[in-house]
Protein backbone atom coordinates (compact mmCIF):
# COMPACT_ATOMS: atom_id res chain seq x y z
CA UNK A 1 0.00 0.00 0.00
CA UNK A 2 1.33 3.14 -0.64
CA UNK A 3 1.68 5.44 2.08
CA UNK A 4 3.23 8.58 0.38
CA UNK A 5 2.79 9.64 -3.06
CA UNK A 6 4.76 12.87 -4.49
CA UNK A 7 3.49 14.44 -7.91
CA UNK A 8 5.53 16.61 -9.91
CA UNK A 9 7.36 18.43 -7.10
CA UNK A 10 8.79 21.81 -7.72
CA UNK A 11 10.62 23.67 -5.11
CA UNK A 12 12.98 26.43 -6.39
CA UNK A 13 15.13 29.17 -3.93
CA UNK A 14 16.58 32.19 -4.77
CA UNK A 15 13.85 33.43 -6.70
CA UNK A 16 14.27 30.85 -9.04
CA UNK A 17 17.55 30.97 -9.47
CA UNK A 18 18.31 27.49 -7.93
CA UNK A 19 16.04 24.41 -8.40
CA UNK A 20 16.00 21.86 -5.46
CA UNK A 21 13.28 19.91 -7.05
CA UNK A 22 12.52 19.36 -10.24
CA UNK A 23 8.81 17.90 -10.79
CA UNK A 24 9.64 14.98 -8.90
CA UNK A 25 6.94 12.07 -8.82
CA UNK A 26 7.39 8.99 -6.71
CA UNK A 27 5.55 7.00 -4.22
CA UNK A 28 6.68 4.87 -1.26
CA UNK A 29 4.89 1.99 0.25
CA UNK A 30 4.24 2.03 4.08
CA UNK A 31 6.33 0.12 6.52
CA UNK A 32 9.23 -0.09 3.77
CA UNK A 33 12.93 1.31 4.32
CA UNK A 34 14.00 3.23 2.20
CA UNK A 35 17.46 5.42 1.15
CA UNK A 36 17.78 8.42 -0.59
CA UNK A 37 20.87 9.44 -1.89
CA UNK A 38 22.95 11.65 -3.60
CA UNK A 39 25.63 14.39 -4.24
CA UNK A 40 25.12 17.49 -2.35
CA UNK A 41 22.88 19.90 -3.73
CA UNK A 42 21.47 17.68 -5.02
CA UNK A 43 17.92 18.10 -3.43
CA UNK A 44 17.90 15.43 -0.87
CA UNK A 45 17.08 16.77 1.97
CA UNK A 46 14.70 19.29 0.46
CA UNK A 47 13.22 16.40 -0.41
CA UNK A 48 12.82 15.27 3.06
CA UNK A 49 11.68 18.42 4.33
CA UNK A 50 8.65 18.63 2.12
CA UNK A 51 8.27 14.61 3.36
CA UNK A 52 7.99 15.61 6.88
CA UNK A 53 5.54 18.97 5.67
CA UNK A 54 8.89 20.91 7.29
CA UNK A 55 8.21 22.77 3.92
CA UNK A 56 5.80 23.42 0.96
CA UNK A 57 6.68 22.67 -2.87
CA UNK A 58 6.02 25.77 -5.00
CA UNK A 59 3.80 23.02 -7.37
CA UNK A 60 3.24 19.42 -6.92
CA UNK A 61 1.36 17.56 -4.59
CA UNK A 62 2.68 15.36 -1.36
CA UNK A 63 0.14 13.40 -0.47
CA UNK A 64 0.44 11.27 2.64
CA UNK A 65 -1.77 8.35 3.77
CA UNK A 66 -4.41 9.57 1.41
CA UNK A 67 -4.07 13.44 2.57
CA UNK A 68 -2.99 16.29 0.42
CA UNK A 69 -0.86 18.31 2.70
CA UNK A 70 -1.66 21.69 0.96
CA UNK A 71 -5.25 21.22 2.08
CA UNK A 72 -4.48 21.64 5.95
CA UNK A 73 -4.18 24.45 7.59
CA UNK A 74 -2.34 23.40 10.25
CA UNK A 75 0.27 20.58 10.14
CA UNK A 76 1.67 20.55 13.67
CA UNK A 77 -0.76 18.55 14.56
CA UNK A 78 -0.14 16.09 11.49
CA UNK A 79 3.98 16.53 12.15
CA UNK A 80 3.55 15.89 15.94
CA UNK A 81 1.84 12.22 15.35
CA UNK A 82 2.84 10.93 11.81
CA UNK A 83 6.26 12.25 11.62
CA UNK A 84 9.62 11.15 13.52
CA UNK A 85 12.33 13.39 12.25
CA UNK A 86 16.12 12.58 12.66
CA UNK A 87 18.01 16.06 11.72
CA UNK A 88 21.98 15.33 10.96
CA UNK A 89 22.67 17.88 13.70
CA UNK A 90 20.59 16.57 15.86
CA UNK A 91 19.10 19.97 17.29
CA UNK A 92 18.53 19.08 20.74
CA UNK A 93 17.38 22.03 23.21
CA UNK A 94 20.69 22.91 25.22
CA UNK A 95 19.49 23.93 27.99
CA UNK A 96 16.70 20.48 28.64
CA UNK A 97 18.37 17.19 29.85
CA UNK A 98 17.80 14.25 27.54
CA UNK A 99 14.93 13.32 28.93
CA UNK A 100 13.33 16.69 28.61
CA UNK A 101 14.15 16.47 25.01
CA UNK A 102 12.63 13.71 24.57
CA UNK A 103 9.47 14.57 26.04
CA UNK A 104 9.22 17.76 24.01
CA UNK A 105 6.86 16.42 21.62
CA UNK A 106 4.76 14.83 24.51
CA UNK A 107 3.30 18.16 25.59
CA UNK A 108 0.11 18.46 24.17
CA UNK A 109 -0.72 14.55 24.56
CA UNK A 110 -3.42 13.86 26.85
CA UNK A 111 -1.36 11.65 29.33
CA UNK A 112 -0.72 12.09 32.68
CA UNK A 113 3.25 13.43 33.62
CA UNK A 114 4.28 9.98 35.29
CA UNK A 115 2.96 8.31 31.60
CA UNK A 116 5.00 10.94 30.18
CA UNK A 117 8.03 10.28 32.11
CA UNK A 118 7.73 6.49 31.66
CA UNK A 119 6.96 6.37 27.92
CA UNK A 120 10.26 8.95 27.39
CA UNK A 121 12.43 6.95 29.46
CA UNK A 122 11.29 3.31 27.24
CA UNK A 123 13.14 5.23 24.44
CA UNK A 124 15.61 6.71 26.17
CA UNK A 125 16.64 3.10 26.95
CA UNK A 126 15.96 1.66 24.13
CA UNK A 127 18.48 3.74 22.74
CA UNK A 128 20.76 2.57 25.63
CA UNK A 129 20.85 6.24 27.13
CA UNK A 130 18.80 5.42 30.09
CA UNK A 131 22.07 6.42 32.44
CA UNK A 132 22.52 9.52 31.26
CA UNK A 133 18.73 11.13 31.09
CA UNK A 134 19.41 13.90 33.51
CA UNK A 135 22.52 14.82 31.55
CA UNK A 136 22.65 18.27 29.37
CA UNK A 137 23.48 17.94 25.38
CA UNK A 138 26.75 19.07 25.77
CA UNK A 139 27.53 15.88 28.09
CA UNK A 140 27.24 13.97 25.54
CA UNK A 141 29.19 12.32 22.63
CA UNK A 142 27.70 13.05 19.01
CA UNK A 143 26.96 9.88 18.55
CA UNK A 144 24.80 9.83 21.79
CA UNK A 145 23.11 13.41 20.95
CA UNK A 146 21.85 11.38 17.57
CA UNK A 147 20.19 8.64 19.66
CA UNK A 148 18.67 11.48 21.95
CA UNK A 149 17.57 12.76 18.75
CA UNK A 150 16.30 9.42 17.80
CA UNK A 151 14.54 9.08 20.75
CA UNK A 152 12.90 12.16 20.54
CA UNK A 153 11.78 11.46 17.11
CA UNK A 154 10.30 8.36 18.03
CA UNK A 155 8.29 8.86 21.12
CA UNK A 156 5.19 10.00 19.87
CA UNK A 157 5.28 6.59 17.56
CA UNK A 158 4.95 7.89 14.06
CA UNK A 159 3.96 6.03 11.39
CA UNK A 160 6.87 7.89 9.16
CA UNK A 161 10.22 8.22 10.23
CA UNK A 162 12.76 10.38 8.50
CA UNK A 163 16.21 10.82 9.07
CA UNK A 164 18.69 13.06 6.74
CA UNK A 165 22.32 11.93 7.31
CA UNK A 166 21.62 10.50 10.57
CA UNK A 167 25.54 9.06 10.38
CA UNK A 168 26.79 11.76 8.69
CA UNK A 169 28.27 13.58 11.83
CA UNK A 170 29.36 10.55 13.63
CA UNK A 171 32.53 7.37 12.88
CA UNK A 172 31.71 4.21 11.55
CA UNK A 173 31.23 2.26 14.71
CA UNK A 174 28.76 4.98 16.26
CA UNK A 175 27.03 5.31 12.80
CA UNK A 176 26.91 1.38 12.86
CA UNK A 177 25.35 1.64 16.47
CA UNK A 178 22.63 4.58 15.29
CA UNK A 179 21.70 2.67 12.10
CA UNK A 180 21.18 -0.58 13.88
CA UNK A 181 18.83 1.59 16.62
CA UNK A 182 16.77 3.23 13.54
CA UNK A 183 15.95 -0.24 12.14
CA UNK A 184 15.36 -1.76 15.66
CA UNK A 185 12.37 0.83 15.76
CA UNK A 186 11.39 0.99 12.14
CA UNK A 187 11.12 -3.03 12.53
CA UNK A 188 9.33 -2.63 15.95
CA UNK A 189 6.65 -0.51 15.44
CA UNK A 190 6.29 -0.92 11.58
CA UNK A 191 7.08 2.52 10.82
CA UNK A 192 8.21 3.33 7.45
CA UNK A 193 11.26 4.60 7.33
CA UNK A 194 13.16 6.93 4.78
CA UNK A 195 16.91 7.78 5.28
CA UNK A 196 19.08 10.39 3.31
CA UNK A 197 22.32 9.56 3.02
CA UNK A 198 25.45 10.19 0.50
CA UNK A 199 27.29 7.20 1.86
CA UNK A 200 26.37 4.06 -0.37
CA UNK A 201 26.97 1.52 1.82
CA UNK A 202 24.36 3.19 4.49
CA UNK A 203 22.09 3.02 1.34
CA UNK A 204 22.14 -0.34 0.29
CA UNK A 205 20.67 -1.38 4.35
CA UNK A 206 17.37 0.10 3.22
CA UNK A 207 15.29 -2.48 1.15
CA UNK A 208 14.95 0.29 -1.74
CA UNK A 209 17.32 3.33 -2.77
CA UNK A 210 16.18 6.22 -4.71
CA UNK A 211 18.93 8.03 -6.33
CA UNK A 212 18.34 11.58 -6.82
CA UNK A 213 20.84 14.57 -9.08
CA UNK A 214 19.92 17.78 -9.85
CA UNK A 215 16.04 17.55 -8.28
CA UNK A 216 15.89 14.32 -10.23
CA UNK A 217 15.05 10.57 -9.33
CA UNK A 218 17.96 9.54 -11.49
CA UNK A 219 17.73 5.80 -10.19
CA UNK A 220 15.56 3.80 -8.29
CA UNK A 221 15.82 0.52 -7.10
CA UNK A 222 15.57 -2.54 -4.35
CA UNK A 223 18.83 -3.89 -2.86
CA UNK A 224 16.83 -7.29 -1.70
CA UNK B 1 8.32 20.18 32.00
CA UNK B 2 10.09 22.86 32.49
CA UNK B 3 10.39 25.90 29.93
CA UNK B 4 12.73 24.73 27.06
CA UNK B 5 13.92 28.29 26.51
CA UNK B 6 15.38 28.90 30.16
CA UNK B 7 18.66 29.99 30.27
CA UNK B 8 20.48 31.31 33.47
CA UNK B 9 23.22 33.34 31.75
CA UNK B 10 20.27 34.58 28.89
CA UNK B 11 17.90 35.27 31.21
CA UNK B 12 20.38 37.38 33.66
CA UNK B 13 21.43 39.40 30.65
CA UNK B 14 17.81 40.31 29.47
CA UNK B 15 17.02 40.98 32.89
CA UNK B 16 19.54 43.21 33.32
CA UNK B 17 19.22 45.02 29.92
CA UNK B 18 15.78 45.68 31.01
CA UNK B 19 16.18 46.50 35.07
CA UNK B 20 18.69 49.36 33.51
CA UNK B 21 15.33 50.69 31.41
CA UNK B 22 13.01 50.71 34.40
CA UNK B 23 16.13 52.10 36.80
CA UNK B 24 16.19 55.03 34.48
CA UNK B 25 12.15 55.71 34.42
CA UNK B 26 12.18 55.26 38.42
CA UNK B 27 15.18 57.31 39.14
CA UNK B 28 14.37 60.13 36.66
CA UNK B 29 10.56 60.07 37.82
CA UNK B 30 11.92 60.09 41.53
CA UNK B 31 13.69 63.22 40.91
CA UNK B 32 10.89 65.19 39.08
CA UNK B 33 8.28 64.28 41.54
CA UNK B 34 10.70 65.62 44.13
CA UNK B 35 11.63 68.80 42.28
CA UNK B 36 7.88 69.38 41.58
CA UNK B 37 7.34 69.06 45.12
CA UNK B 38 9.75 71.21 46.59
CA UNK B 39 8.87 74.20 44.50
CA UNK B 40 4.90 73.76 44.91
CA UNK B 41 5.78 73.57 48.92
CA UNK B 42 8.02 76.66 48.59
CA UNK B 43 5.31 78.53 47.33
CA UNK B 44 2.15 78.16 49.41
CA UNK B 45 0.28 81.11 50.62
CA UNK B 46 1.20 83.27 53.69
CA UNK B 47 -0.97 84.83 56.05
CA UNK B 48 -1.22 88.32 54.72
CA UNK B 49 -2.83 89.36 51.56
CA UNK B 50 -0.71 91.83 50.49
CA UNK B 51 2.70 92.95 50.60
CA UNK B 52 3.78 96.28 50.77
CA UNK B 53 7.07 97.64 49.38
CA UNK B 54 9.04 100.62 48.27
CA UNK B 55 8.71 100.98 44.83
CA UNK B 56 12.29 102.01 44.84
CA UNK B 57 13.20 98.67 46.67
CA UNK B 58 15.05 96.08 44.20
CA UNK B 59 15.05 93.06 45.43
CA UNK B 60 14.96 93.84 49.01
CA UNK B 61 18.26 95.53 48.63
CA UNK B 62 17.12 98.75 49.20
CA UNK B 63 14.36 101.20 50.26
CA UNK B 64 12.57 101.20 53.70
CA UNK B 65 9.57 102.25 54.66
CA UNK B 66 9.19 104.34 57.46
CA UNK B 67 7.13 102.48 60.16
CA UNK B 68 4.87 105.33 60.77
CA UNK B 69 3.20 104.44 57.42
CA UNK B 70 1.84 101.28 59.43
CA UNK B 71 -0.81 103.05 60.58
CA UNK B 72 -1.76 105.04 57.55
CA UNK B 73 -2.38 101.53 55.63
CA UNK B 74 -3.94 100.40 58.66
CA UNK B 75 -6.73 103.34 57.58
CA UNK B 76 -6.77 102.54 53.92
CA UNK B 77 -10.74 101.30 53.43
CA UNK B 78 -11.11 97.11 53.76
CA UNK B 79 -7.70 96.73 55.25
CA UNK B 80 -8.09 95.02 58.72
CA UNK B 81 -4.53 94.69 60.13
CA UNK B 82 -0.98 95.95 58.86
CA UNK B 83 2.62 94.70 60.47
CA UNK B 84 5.85 95.85 59.61
CA UNK B 85 8.65 93.41 58.95
CA UNK B 86 12.27 94.33 58.60
CA UNK B 87 14.84 91.63 57.33
CA UNK B 88 18.49 91.97 57.33
CA UNK B 89 20.68 89.61 55.69
CA UNK B 90 23.82 88.87 57.51
CA UNK B 91 27.22 90.17 55.92
CA UNK B 92 29.43 87.78 54.11
CA UNK B 93 32.11 88.07 56.88
CA UNK B 94 30.22 87.21 59.26
CA UNK B 95 28.55 84.21 57.56
CA UNK B 96 31.84 83.15 56.94
CA UNK B 97 31.99 82.98 61.12
CA UNK B 98 28.76 81.60 61.25
CA UNK B 99 27.56 78.63 62.08
CA UNK B 100 25.44 78.33 59.12
CA UNK B 101 27.65 75.70 56.64
CA UNK B 102 24.95 76.28 53.76
CA UNK B 103 24.29 80.43 53.39
CA UNK B 104 24.48 83.12 54.83
CA UNK B 105 21.16 83.83 57.33
CA UNK B 106 18.32 86.27 56.82
CA UNK B 107 16.62 87.48 59.91
CA UNK B 108 12.71 89.06 60.40
CA UNK B 109 12.21 91.21 62.54
CA UNK B 110 8.38 91.54 63.16
CA UNK B 111 5.67 92.06 66.10
CA UNK B 112 5.63 88.62 67.53
CA UNK B 113 1.69 88.74 68.53
CA UNK B 114 1.39 89.51 64.33
CA UNK B 115 3.83 86.12 63.13
CA UNK B 116 0.33 85.07 61.80
CA UNK B 117 0.26 87.59 59.30
CA UNK B 118 3.43 86.15 58.31
CA UNK B 119 2.02 82.96 57.81
CA UNK B 120 3.55 81.51 61.09
CA UNK B 121 1.16 80.20 63.54
CA UNK B 122 2.62 76.94 65.37
CA UNK B 123 5.63 77.51 67.18
CA UNK B 124 7.20 74.25 68.88
CA UNK B 125 8.71 75.85 72.07
CA UNK B 126 8.20 80.28 73.15
CA UNK B 127 8.11 82.85 70.86
CA UNK B 128 10.54 85.46 71.66
CA UNK B 129 10.32 88.27 73.90
CA UNK B 130 9.75 91.98 72.67
CA UNK B 131 13.16 93.51 72.91
CA UNK B 132 14.68 90.51 73.58
CA UNK B 133 17.75 88.82 72.15
CA UNK B 134 15.49 85.72 71.25
CA UNK B 135 14.53 84.11 68.01
CA UNK B 136 12.20 81.65 66.89
CA UNK B 137 13.71 79.82 63.80
CA UNK B 138 12.02 77.06 60.63
CA UNK B 139 12.21 73.73 60.81
CA UNK B 140 14.08 73.94 58.03
CA UNK B 141 16.42 76.18 59.13
CA UNK B 142 17.03 73.80 62.27
CA UNK B 143 17.09 70.29 59.92
CA UNK B 144 20.50 72.42 58.08
CA UNK B 145 22.01 74.46 60.54
CA UNK B 146 21.47 71.51 63.39
CA UNK B 147 19.83 74.06 65.52
CA UNK B 148 17.71 73.02 68.52
CA UNK B 149 15.92 74.98 71.04
CA UNK B 150 18.39 76.30 73.72
CA UNK B 151 20.92 76.85 71.10
CA UNK B 152 22.75 80.70 70.76
CA UNK B 153 22.63 81.88 67.31
CA UNK B 154 25.32 84.34 66.25
CA UNK B 155 24.02 86.90 64.32
CA UNK B 156 25.71 90.52 63.42
CA UNK B 157 27.87 90.41 66.34
CA UNK B 158 24.99 89.28 69.20
CA UNK B 159 23.85 85.86 69.99
CA UNK B 160 20.39 84.90 70.26
CA UNK B 161 18.89 82.59 72.05
CA UNK B 162 16.57 80.12 70.06
CA UNK B 163 13.28 79.53 71.66
CA UNK B 164 11.28 78.70 69.41
CA UNK B 165 11.23 76.21 66.14
CA UNK B 166 8.11 76.41 63.70
CA UNK B 167 6.69 74.98 61.00
CA UNK B 168 4.51 75.77 57.74
CA UNK B 169 5.42 73.44 55.42
CA UNK B 170 6.51 76.55 53.28
CA UNK B 171 10.22 75.91 51.77
CA UNK B 172 11.06 79.59 51.95
CA UNK B 173 9.03 80.19 54.79
CA UNK B 174 11.15 77.00 57.17
CA UNK B 175 14.11 78.35 55.84
CA UNK B 176 13.70 81.57 58.07
CA UNK B 177 14.70 83.13 61.76
CA UNK B 178 12.39 85.97 63.16
CA UNK B 179 13.11 88.09 66.36
CA UNK B 180 11.67 91.05 67.58
CA UNK B 181 11.21 93.67 65.01
CA UNK B 182 12.31 96.59 67.93
CA UNK B 183 15.86 94.36 68.45
CA UNK B 184 16.05 93.43 64.84
CA UNK B 185 15.74 97.65 63.99
CA UNK B 186 17.91 98.37 67.73
CA UNK B 187 21.13 96.13 65.95
CA UNK B 188 20.95 97.60 62.66
CA UNK B 189 20.79 100.89 63.46
CA UNK B 190 17.64 101.91 61.98
CA UNK B 191 13.58 102.34 62.61
CA UNK B 192 11.97 101.70 59.96
CA UNK B 193 10.45 98.61 58.06
CA UNK B 194 11.27 96.64 54.60
CA UNK B 195 7.82 95.84 53.89
CA UNK B 196 4.43 95.67 55.51
CA UNK B 197 2.48 92.65 55.36
CA UNK B 198 -1.49 94.14 54.83
CA UNK B 199 -4.21 91.80 55.94
CA UNK B 200 -7.79 92.41 54.10
CA UNK B 201 -10.92 92.76 55.62
CA UNK B 202 -12.65 88.64 55.03
CA UNK B 203 -14.87 88.94 51.71
CA UNK B 204 -13.17 91.72 49.91
CA UNK B 205 -11.36 91.53 46.51
CA UNK B 206 -7.75 91.88 47.79
CA UNK B 207 -6.29 93.33 43.59
CA UNK B 208 -9.27 96.40 44.62
CA UNK B 209 -7.47 96.73 48.13
CA UNK B 210 -3.93 97.08 46.43
CA UNK B 211 -4.82 99.14 43.86
CA UNK B 212 -6.21 101.76 46.43
CA UNK B 213 -2.61 101.76 48.49
CA UNK B 214 -0.78 101.61 45.00
CA UNK B 215 -3.13 104.78 43.90
CA UNK B 216 -2.98 106.77 47.54
CA UNK B 217 0.75 106.05 47.79
CA UNK B 218 2.69 106.69 45.11
CA UNK B 219 6.22 105.56 45.90
CA UNK B 220 5.16 101.75 47.31
CA UNK B 221 4.73 98.79 45.02
CA UNK B 222 2.35 96.22 46.17
CA UNK B 223 1.86 92.47 45.11
CA UNK B 224 -1.26 90.61 46.21
CA UNK B 225 -1.00 86.79 47.67
CA UNK B 226 -3.20 85.91 44.41
CA UNK B 227 -0.27 87.68 42.14
CA UNK B 228 2.23 85.80 43.94
CA UNK B 229 0.03 82.35 43.29
CA UNK B 230 0.23 82.97 39.88
CA UNK B 231 3.40 83.97 39.32
CA UNK B 232 4.35 80.80 40.90
CA UNK B 233 1.93 78.64 39.01
CA UNK B 234 4.16 80.08 36.26
CA UNK B 235 7.09 78.92 37.60
CA UNK B 236 5.49 75.54 38.64
CA UNK B 237 4.13 75.19 34.97
CA UNK B 238 7.68 75.68 33.61
CA UNK B 239 8.60 72.36 35.86
CA UNK B 240 6.18 70.28 34.72
CA UNK B 241 6.71 70.63 31.12
CA UNK B 242 10.83 70.38 32.75
CA UNK B 243 9.56 67.07 34.50
CA UNK B 244 7.43 65.98 31.39
CA UNK B 245 10.28 66.08 28.84
CA UNK B 246 12.63 64.42 31.52
CA UNK B 247 10.47 61.76 32.67
CA UNK B 248 9.42 61.43 28.74
CA UNK B 249 13.16 60.99 27.57
CA UNK B 250 13.77 58.27 30.27
CA UNK B 251 10.59 56.38 28.67
CA UNK B 252 12.22 56.40 25.75
CA UNK B 253 15.47 55.38 27.17
CA UNK B 254 14.13 53.09 29.36
CA UNK B 255 11.72 51.47 26.05
CA UNK B 256 14.42 51.20 23.79
CA UNK B 257 16.43 49.27 26.23
CA UNK B 258 13.49 46.33 27.17
CA UNK B 259 12.12 46.01 23.18
CA UNK B 260 16.20 45.86 22.08
CA UNK B 261 16.72 42.93 24.65
CA UNK B 262 13.18 41.34 24.24
CA UNK B 263 13.85 41.46 20.27
CA UNK B 264 17.57 40.35 20.76
CA UNK B 265 16.72 37.75 23.22
CA UNK B 266 13.72 36.06 20.89
CA UNK B 267 15.79 36.28 17.85
CA UNK B 268 18.83 34.57 19.30
CA UNK B 269 15.54 31.30 19.51
CA UNK B 270 14.44 31.46 15.86
CA UNK B 271 15.85 27.90 15.50
CA UNK B 272 14.51 26.71 19.04
CA UNK B 273 11.42 28.01 17.27
CA UNK B 274 11.83 25.53 14.81
CA UNK B 275 12.75 22.59 16.40
CA UNK B 276 9.39 23.08 18.09
CA UNK B 277 7.96 24.17 14.88
CA UNK B 278 9.13 20.56 13.34
CA UNK B 279 8.24 18.82 16.48
CA UNK B 280 4.90 19.62 15.97
CA UNK B 281 4.57 22.42 18.68
CA UNK B 282 1.66 24.74 17.63
CA UNK B 283 2.78 28.27 16.86
CA UNK B 284 0.10 29.63 19.69
CA UNK B 285 1.88 27.49 21.85
CA UNK B 286 5.15 28.94 21.10
CA UNK B 287 4.16 32.16 21.35
CA UNK B 288 1.78 31.49 24.79
CA UNK B 289 4.99 30.18 26.03
CA UNK B 290 7.30 33.29 25.08
CA UNK B 291 4.66 36.10 26.17
CA UNK B 292 4.58 33.70 29.52
CA UNK B 293 8.49 34.13 30.01
CA UNK B 294 8.47 37.97 29.21
CA UNK B 295 6.11 38.45 31.83
CA UNK B 296 8.01 36.39 34.91
CA UNK B 297 11.28 38.34 33.05
CA UNK B 298 9.89 41.82 32.77
CA UNK B 299 7.86 41.82 36.41
CA UNK B 300 11.31 40.34 37.72
CA UNK B 301 13.37 43.46 36.02
CA UNK B 302 10.74 45.47 36.82
CA UNK B 303 11.72 44.85 40.96
CA UNK B 304 15.60 44.92 40.39
CA UNK B 305 15.22 48.14 38.27
CA UNK B 306 12.88 50.00 40.43
CA UNK B 307 15.08 49.00 43.76
CA UNK B 308 18.41 50.01 41.74
CA UNK B 309 16.39 53.12 40.37
CA UNK B 310 15.59 54.23 43.97
CA UNK B 311 19.32 53.41 44.85
CA UNK B 312 20.60 55.36 42.14
CA UNK B 313 18.77 58.30 42.87
CA UNK B 314 18.86 58.26 46.90
CA UNK B 315 22.94 58.07 46.05
CA UNK B 316 22.91 61.00 43.86
CA UNK B 317 20.54 63.02 45.65
CA UNK B 318 23.23 62.60 48.61
CA UNK B 319 26.39 62.79 46.54
CA UNK B 320 24.97 66.47 44.80
CA UNK B 321 24.46 67.42 48.25
CA UNK B 322 21.12 69.47 47.21
CA UNK B 323 20.37 70.42 50.65
CA UNK B 324 16.22 70.27 51.45
CA UNK B 325 15.32 68.45 48.19
CA UNK B 326 14.12 65.35 48.72
CA UNK B 327 12.79 62.32 46.58
CA UNK B 328 8.94 62.10 46.38
CA UNK B 329 7.74 58.46 46.68
CA UNK B 330 4.37 58.13 44.15
CA UNK B 331 2.82 54.82 43.07
CA UNK B 332 2.56 56.79 39.23
CA UNK B 333 6.29 56.59 39.21
CA UNK B 334 6.46 52.93 39.52
CA UNK B 335 3.26 52.21 37.88
CA UNK B 336 4.25 53.79 34.66
CA UNK B 337 8.01 52.56 34.98
CA UNK B 338 6.28 49.20 35.56
CA UNK B 339 3.27 49.54 32.75
CA UNK B 340 5.56 50.35 30.15
CA UNK B 341 8.09 48.08 30.49
CA UNK B 342 5.55 45.25 30.71
CA UNK B 343 3.64 46.53 27.35
CA UNK B 344 6.83 47.69 25.56
CA UNK B 345 8.37 43.41 26.63
CA UNK B 346 5.63 42.09 25.33
CA UNK B 347 5.84 44.08 21.69
CA UNK B 348 9.48 43.43 21.98
CA UNK B 349 9.05 39.78 22.93
CA UNK B 350 6.15 38.54 21.19
CA UNK B 351 6.78 40.63 17.49
CA UNK B 352 9.97 38.37 16.79
CA UNK B 353 8.22 35.55 18.42
CA UNK B 354 5.42 36.08 15.90
CA UNK B 355 7.85 36.51 13.03
CA UNK B 356 9.56 33.03 13.52
CA UNK B 357 6.65 31.31 14.05
CA UNK B 358 4.93 32.49 10.76
CA UNK B 359 8.52 30.98 9.27
CA UNK B 360 8.16 27.62 7.72
CA UNK B 361 10.30 25.34 10.36
CA UNK B 362 12.93 24.58 7.29
CA UNK B 363 13.96 28.30 7.06
CA UNK B 364 13.65 28.67 11.50
CA UNK B 365 15.65 25.88 11.63
CA UNK B 366 18.63 27.42 9.22
CA UNK B 367 18.67 30.53 11.09
CA UNK B 368 22.16 31.84 12.81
Amino acid sequence: MELIILYNVLKQYDDGAVTALNNISLSIEKGSFVSIIGPSGSGKSTLLNMLGALDSPDSGQVIIDGIDLATQKDLSDFRRHEIGFVFQLHNLLPNLTVQENVEIPLMDANMSEKDKHRRALLFIEAVGLLDKKKQKPNKLSGGERQRVAIARALVNFPSIILADEPTGALDTRTGAKVLDVLRFVHESIDATLIIVTHDRDVARLADRTIEIRDGQVINDYYNR
Amino acid sequence: MKNPFRNKTRSALSIIGIAIGIATIVALGLITAGMEDSVQTTFNEGGAEITVTNATNIGGASGLLNASFIDELKNVTNVSDAVGQLSVSESNQSFMQSRSPVMGTTVYGINASKLNLAGISNVDGDVYEEDSFEVIIGSRYADLNNFSIGDNLSFLGHDFEVVGIYETGNMMLDNGVYTSLSKLQNISDTDEVSSILVKTSEGVNDSIVSQNIKDKYENVSTLTSEEMSSMLDEVIGILDAASLAISGLAIIVGAIGVINTMVMTVYERTKEIGVLKSIGWKSRKILTMILGETLVLTTLSGIIGSVFGILIAEVGVRLIGTDGFSLVYTPKTFILAFGITIIVGIIGGVYPAYKASKLAPTEALRYE
